[in-house]
């Protein structure tokens, strides 16, 4: 029988989610919930001087209202996604950025927990807040190597100073949310000293622990609940303020207390992608090998956090180069503590960098592709190390292929078809290939059903369908007969779903449950006198079609060979821990850190996958609107599990990247430091007719190095190259370079 | 939302009734259409009624599209997407169409009423969020936080040293472009026609004032009137979205030409100003003139003569120009169906 | 106040607030959560719901106004009966993968069809366009509504 693995399967949970039956947290029903409604802060920077609540709650229905004077000491901020510092919320009179909570309206109803929040008057003593760069009061320092590093190859300096050929040029991307459509929400309940919590959760591990540790509860006593997640992109990933805050309110007022955070909300209670702005200096020979890269970039953060994503990890390693000179600086600023939007690093680096081999290409008159193939590398050009693999310019070319780029004139303003003038652009996408630690038990029932237990996030990845393929292949059974149970604390714990990371952490514990159930079904038949496998090699049986089977046709139906095991079923709890990774780690899982191994920090391989992108934009030459009529996009991205599900990844990522390029930003108003586009309507994203063609080829790839499945992350890739290919087109289009996102008609009129 | 008393009008002499029995405790009656816009203020606490009229059936008198001996009826509880999908409409008053189905999306326009759109209020983001202190829009006297904010949406023509917030919708552009009139009921009973060009009020020291109406006026339909520039006319909408987005710019013209000449030009302006605003002087640089593209730039110029931005939405002056320029020359080569 | 709701065939009598808006009776006094809150500004078209066959905002609807005949996700198909043309549709094509904006998509598109507009791909792309994928879905969208269109047609 063929593998199931690779084989396209509609997703198991696609009955639940066309229905209306598939449960997100706000949708689980609570008995007589009291609704919760956040305060907020209307300035960015100072401190809280005076409540005026009396109008508030005098209002019939409302039952409290916390605030720093009463529930400050109850908890304290939730750790940081990369650890360190953070602002504050309601634990003092602080202010820190705009939209920052410093109250709960607590009421019967939802409509009377919004009037009276709206009627709360706030006094602040303001300071002036400094929003952004450029703006008087942002502080801006070097980011010490540590959780990420800097590279130095060579001697970056004097390479330029001998090179001809050169780039040299700024880039700047702007402040983006992730807008998921469901909304932050926070259900919380209260029985007997025991916590439940429902809230959607890229990481319920870590959300329990982290909730536990803040208000000082066992995290034995906590439970979260995120069986289905609305969108997350990672805004959902780490713990933010509002959970623990509804756990105290539903505590003090011995009722379940139900909080759907309202859209404008969203844009300061979680975390954000931070504008960046990167230099960088691109040397080469006259041929067209570079000799020299030297990328600095910098990033916003809050004022306590150091956080940052450190693109040039990806950029320094990209290509072929000899002089390699790295550095991130970070830049705080009175605004809320951003945090992990799809492709977090190499959304915004690799738009400078794939911009500026543009216009090398430009000013070498080389082919764009061609440039990438004389820099193509088999090793990691910051220390030598090999890739696992590495299919770039396959990616290329059969992405060129497709999109037909032989045709397109090296020139400038060359195409246009009525009104629209056409460009063609294509970059380079890479994303490192990560896997984390991670426990999974699996059932296998007489009957030929199969049960999954773990808890990992399927946020919209496919992440239950894997989860039945992978245990159904193993198993032998029908994919409609493996069940699949996640998102809740009670199952065994599964890393945080980011860094394209899932779908390689867990199959590889499922596979190995289900290995142990096949092991101990095999075992037991070889050893029995009962049935034909008496005498023959445990290890060379196999589970399939419902039967077990020998390398000589041997088989026996499931039935038999799992109750000679276990009457009726069998249940096998497993750990996969990726080498490379200590064992401590599957602890820490347990404490709710994620234990990742990342693809570009394991010793001996260098673990990425590869893509290339194309893109055609038309551009009204009077009122300059840019369309994308057609993007193709190929990845080489090891194994693919599900090809029907992995299609709609690729391709999500890739309209994203078209939404990153011309569409999405979060303006600031800089003189308070506050957002101002803070509703869908106004901060874009893309809809259903800025989309067109969109081609996805997925590029076969054996790698086994990265896993012992091969399988590298795919959820991330799609968006990395789309910035920088659409900047091309536009060039290639007007012959304008704009080097700062989005990209939009003002730019080009 | 603050709490209000619904009460439900089956007529318009009901409705009117129930407008005119305010008293100043509650002085602060809003009829309820379509609600897309007036529920969106009252969830944001920027719009507080005490008292909603639900004139939903009204629908039975003020529903109906009519092809009048003389122009075209629309009933101010005519849905937009009624008005956008009728054949008479669609034929015979493209622009009116197309200002339609270019607005807002397939639900919103099977909910908002046509009387109800021409009153949507600006979404100047300072405006409809009241943590901002400063709208003189919404508090008179406060000041104007958008001036020296994030105004890229905002307006570059008709705006005062009080307020640049924009006029956001679409099909007004086209009423005013064909010189449409309005038909109001007043609490007194009586209805009044006037100019649609006249409903709307610059926003000089009174930006909150928005419209000429008096309290409990209720709009029931708008005329238009024949011509032979009806068919030939055009909505061109530049946004930053393919669709779903509120216009950057955007132009309503409609043309009567003799051969390459125009004998009658009608265009107004959308995104760009502080109400619908018509075009006149970009109407009389056109007329008796050749329509060619460069004629066409020097009638942009004298539209956008005058306007005035402040910081972000600079561009909308060179944009605002180039759309009209677009819709122009796409309106001359419209096939004209006999 | 007192008011009835008619949803899928089912007469409702609830005593609500007047300001509750029908997306939130919905669900949090009916526990028909399938309608989902996306923004409750009528940006993103997750709460779509037909009244009398009329594609609508369950978010700009006062449930006390809301007279006609409700169709949600849970009355296209019940448990264990045959899906709507429309949701297997959106199955077979992957339209869809958080799920989160799927009723309304679906809904809508419902409606997009029957409203007739969905001649084409770019006419569905238009008219969709009122309903927000942030996991950007979109070109499978319109293969599942162009594909449910014709199933439609043949079980009418």
């Amino acid at each position: 029988m063929t593998s199931l693995i690779g084989q396209p399967r509609t997703r198991i949970d696609g009955r639940a989610k066309v229905t209306g039956h598939a449960a997100y947290p706000s949708d689980e029903p609570v008995r007589n919930p009291a609704w919760a409604f956040l305060l907020t802060s209307a300035i960015a920077k100072g401190r809280i001087r005076a409540f005026d609540l009396d109008e508030a709650r005098s209002l019939p229905g409302v039952l409290d209202i916390l605030t720093h004077q009463n529930v400050g000491d109850q908890t304290k901020p939730p750790k940081q996604q990369a650890g360190g510092d953070t602002t504050t919320t309601m634990e003092s009179d602080r202010v820190w950025h705009d939209g920052q909570i410093i109250g709960v309206v607590l009421a019967d109803t939802y409509e009377t927990a919004r009037d009276a929040a709206f009627r709360v008057k706030v006094h602040y003593d303001r300071q002036a807040p400094a929003a952004t760069f450029d703006q008087p009061g942002v502080e801006a320092h070097y980011r010490e190597p540590g959780e990420h590093e800097d590279y130095e190859v060579g001697d970056v300096d004097a390479a330029l100073a001998a090179t001809e050929v050169k780039v040299d040029q700024w880039y700047e991307t702007p402040t983006q949310h992730h807008n998921p459509i469901e909304l932050f929400t926070t259900t919380a309940e209260w029985n007997e000293g025991e916590l439940t919590i429902w809230e959607p959760s890229q990481f319920v591990y870590g959300l329990r622990n982290n909730v536990a540790g803040q208000i000082g509860i066992d995290p034995a006593k906590v439970h979260v609940i995120s069986k289905f997640v609305g969108g997350a992109f990672g805004s959902k990933g780490g713990a933010t303020a509002r959970t623990a805050w509804i756990a105290i309110a539903a505590r003090r007022l011995g009722r379940a207390v139900k909080l759907v955070a309202t859209r404008d909300q969203g844009f300061t209670i979680a975390t954000y992608r931070a504008e960046t702005r990167h230099h960088l200096q691109l040397g080469a020979t006259p041929d067209g090998k570079l000799t020299a890269l030297r990328h600095e970039g910098w990033e916003v953060t809050s004022r306590p956090s150091n956080y940052n994503v450190s693109g040039t990890e990806t950029t320094a390693r990209m290509y072929a180069c000899p002089n390699i000179l790295t550095k991130v600086n970070v830049v705080h600023a009175d605004r809320n503590t951003p945090g992990f939007m799809r492709a977090p690093p190499d959304t915004p680096y690799m738009f400078a960098l794939e911009s500026a081999m543009d216009e090398l290409a430009v000013a070498m008159r080389i082919d764009p592709v061609e440039l990438r193939r004389i820099n193509d590398t088999a090793s990691d050009p910051t220390d030598g190390v090999p890739y696992s693999s590495r299919h770039l310019m396959e990616c290329f070319d059969q992405a060129a292929e497709r999109f037909g780029w032989a045709s397109r004139s090296p020139e400038p303003r060359q195409m246009r078809e009525g009104d629209w003038l056409i460009g063609w652009g294509c970059a380079s996408a890479a994303y490192p290939s990560n896997i984390a630690s991670t426990a999974a038990r699996v059932t296998l029932r007489s009957d030929g059903h199969a049960m999954v237990e773990i808890a990992g996030h399927d946020i919209g990845t496919g992440a239950y369908t894997v989860a039945a393929i992978t245990a159904a292949d193993r198993l032998g059974v029908d994919i409609d007969k493996s069940a699949v149970k996640m998102g809740d604390t009670d199952l065994p714990p599964a890393s945080l779903a980011a860094g394209s990371s899932h779908t390689a952490t867990i199959t590889h514990a499922i596979a190995k449950a289900c290995n142990g159930i096949l092991a101990k079904v095999a075992q037991a038949a070889v050893v029995s006198s009962e049935g034909p496998f008496a005498g023959k090699e445990a290890a060379s049986l196999r589970l399939s079609e419902g039967k077990l089977i020998a390398p000589d046709g041997t088989a026996e139906p499931l039935e038999q060979a799992v109750n000679r095991v276990s009457k009726g079923a069998l249940e096998v709890y497993a750990e996969h821990i990726p080498q490379g990774l200590s064992p401590e780690s599957m602890e820490k899982l347990y404490q709710g850190q994620p234990p990742m191994l990342r693809g570009q920090s394991r010793e001996g391989v260098r673990a990425y996958a590869f893509g290339a992108q194309f893109v055609e934009v038309r551009i009204h030459r009077l009122t300059c609107e840019i369309r994308v009529p057609r993007m193709v996009g190929a990845f080489a991205s090891g194994t693919i599990v599900n090809p029907l599900t992995a299609h709609s990844q690729y391709m999500g990522g890739m309209i994203w990247g078209l939404g990153a390029a011309l569409e999405e930003k979060t303006e600031i108003d800089l003189a308070h430091a506050r957002y101002v586009n803070d509703n869908i309507a106004e901060y874009h994203v893309p809809v259903n007719a800025d989309v067109s063609r969109v081609d996805v080829i997925m590029v076969p790839e054996t790698d086994q190095q990265v896993n012992p499945l091969g399988i590298k992350g795919i959820g991330e890739i799609g968006i990395v190259g789309m910035n920088a290919a659409i900047a091309n087109a536009v060039w290639h289009a007007t012959g304008r370079r704009i080097r700062k996102l989005p990209i939009r008609i003002e730019d080009l009129l | 939302m603050r709490e209000f008393v619904l009460e439900r009008a089956g007529d318009t002499v009901e409705a009117l009734r129930r407008a005119a029995a305010r008293t100043p405790e509650d002085g602060n009656m809003q009829y309820l259409a379509g609600g897309t816009n007036l529920l969106d203020l009252m969830k944001l606490d920027v719009m507080r009624p005490n008292r909603l009229v639900d004139i939903a059936p009204l629908a039975v008198e003020h529903g109906r599209v009519r092809k009048l001996e003389d122009g075209l009826w629309l009933g101010a509880a005519v849905k937009m997407s009624q008005a956008a999908d009728d054949p008479d409409v669609q034929s015979d008053y493209p622009v009116i169409a197309q200002s339609l189905t270019q607005a807002a999306s397939a639900q919103l326009r099977n909910m908002a009423t046509l009387g109800g759109n021409v009153l949507q209020r600006t979404r100047c983001n300072y405006f409809r969020d009241t943590s901002w202190g400063a709208c003189n829009k919404r508090e008179p006297g406060t000041g104007c936080a958008a001036m020296d904010g994030c105004n890229r949406r905002l307006a570059v023509l008709g705006v005062s040293d009080q307020c640049i917030a924009n006029y956001p919708g679409d099909f007004a552009q086209a009423l005013i472009a064909l010189g449409a009139e309005v038909n109001v009921f007043g609490t007194d009973g009586r209805d009044r026609t006037f100019a649609f060009e006249t409903l709307h009020r610059l926003p000089g020291d009174t930006p909150h004032i928005e419209t000429t109406l008096e309290p409990g006026d209720l709009i029931t339909g708008f005329k238009i009137p024949a011509g032979p520039w009806t068919r030939r006319s055009r909505y061109v909408k530049v946004r930053d979205r393919t669709s779903y987005d509120f216009a950057l710019a955007s132009a309503a013209v409609a043309l009567a030409l003799d051969g390459d000449r125009v004998v009658s030009a009608r265009i107004a302006l959308g995104g760009l100003a502080s109400v619908p605003w018509r075009a006149h002087a970009a109407e009389d640089a056109l007329e008796g003139r050749v329509l060619s593209e460069a004629n066409a730039q020097g009638a942009a110029a004298a539209a956008l003569e005058g306007a005035v931005a402040h910081g972000d939405n600079a561009f909308k002056v060179e944009l605002g120009g180039r759309t009209l320029v677009r819709a122009l020359v796409e309106t001359r080569d419209m096939e004209i169906m006999p | 106040m007192d008011i009835s709701l008619n949803v899928n065939g089912h007469r409702h009598a609830l005593s609500l607030d007047p300001r509750v808006v029908l997306l939130d009776a919905l669900r949090e006094n009916l526990g028909l959560t399938g309608t989902k809150k996306g923004c409750d500004q009528g940006q993103c078209g997750a709460c779509t719901v037909l009244i009398d066959g009329q594609r609508v905002l369950s978010c700009f609807v006062l449930a006390a106004l809301a007279t006609g005949e409700i169709t949600t996700i849970e009355g296209l198909a019940g448990e264990g009966e045959p899906l709507h043309p429309m949701q297997q549709a959106f199955i077979e094509h992957d339209a869809f993968q958080c799920g989160y904006c799927t009723p309304g998509q679906i809904l809508s598109a419902i409606a997009c069809v029957h409203e007739g507009h969905a001649t084409d791909e770019d006419e569905v792309r238009e008219y969709m366009s009122g309903n927000l994928c942030r996991c950007a879905a979109y070109p499978n969208i319109v293969k599942a509504v162009l594909a449910a269109k014709s199933d439609m047609a043949a079980n009418a």
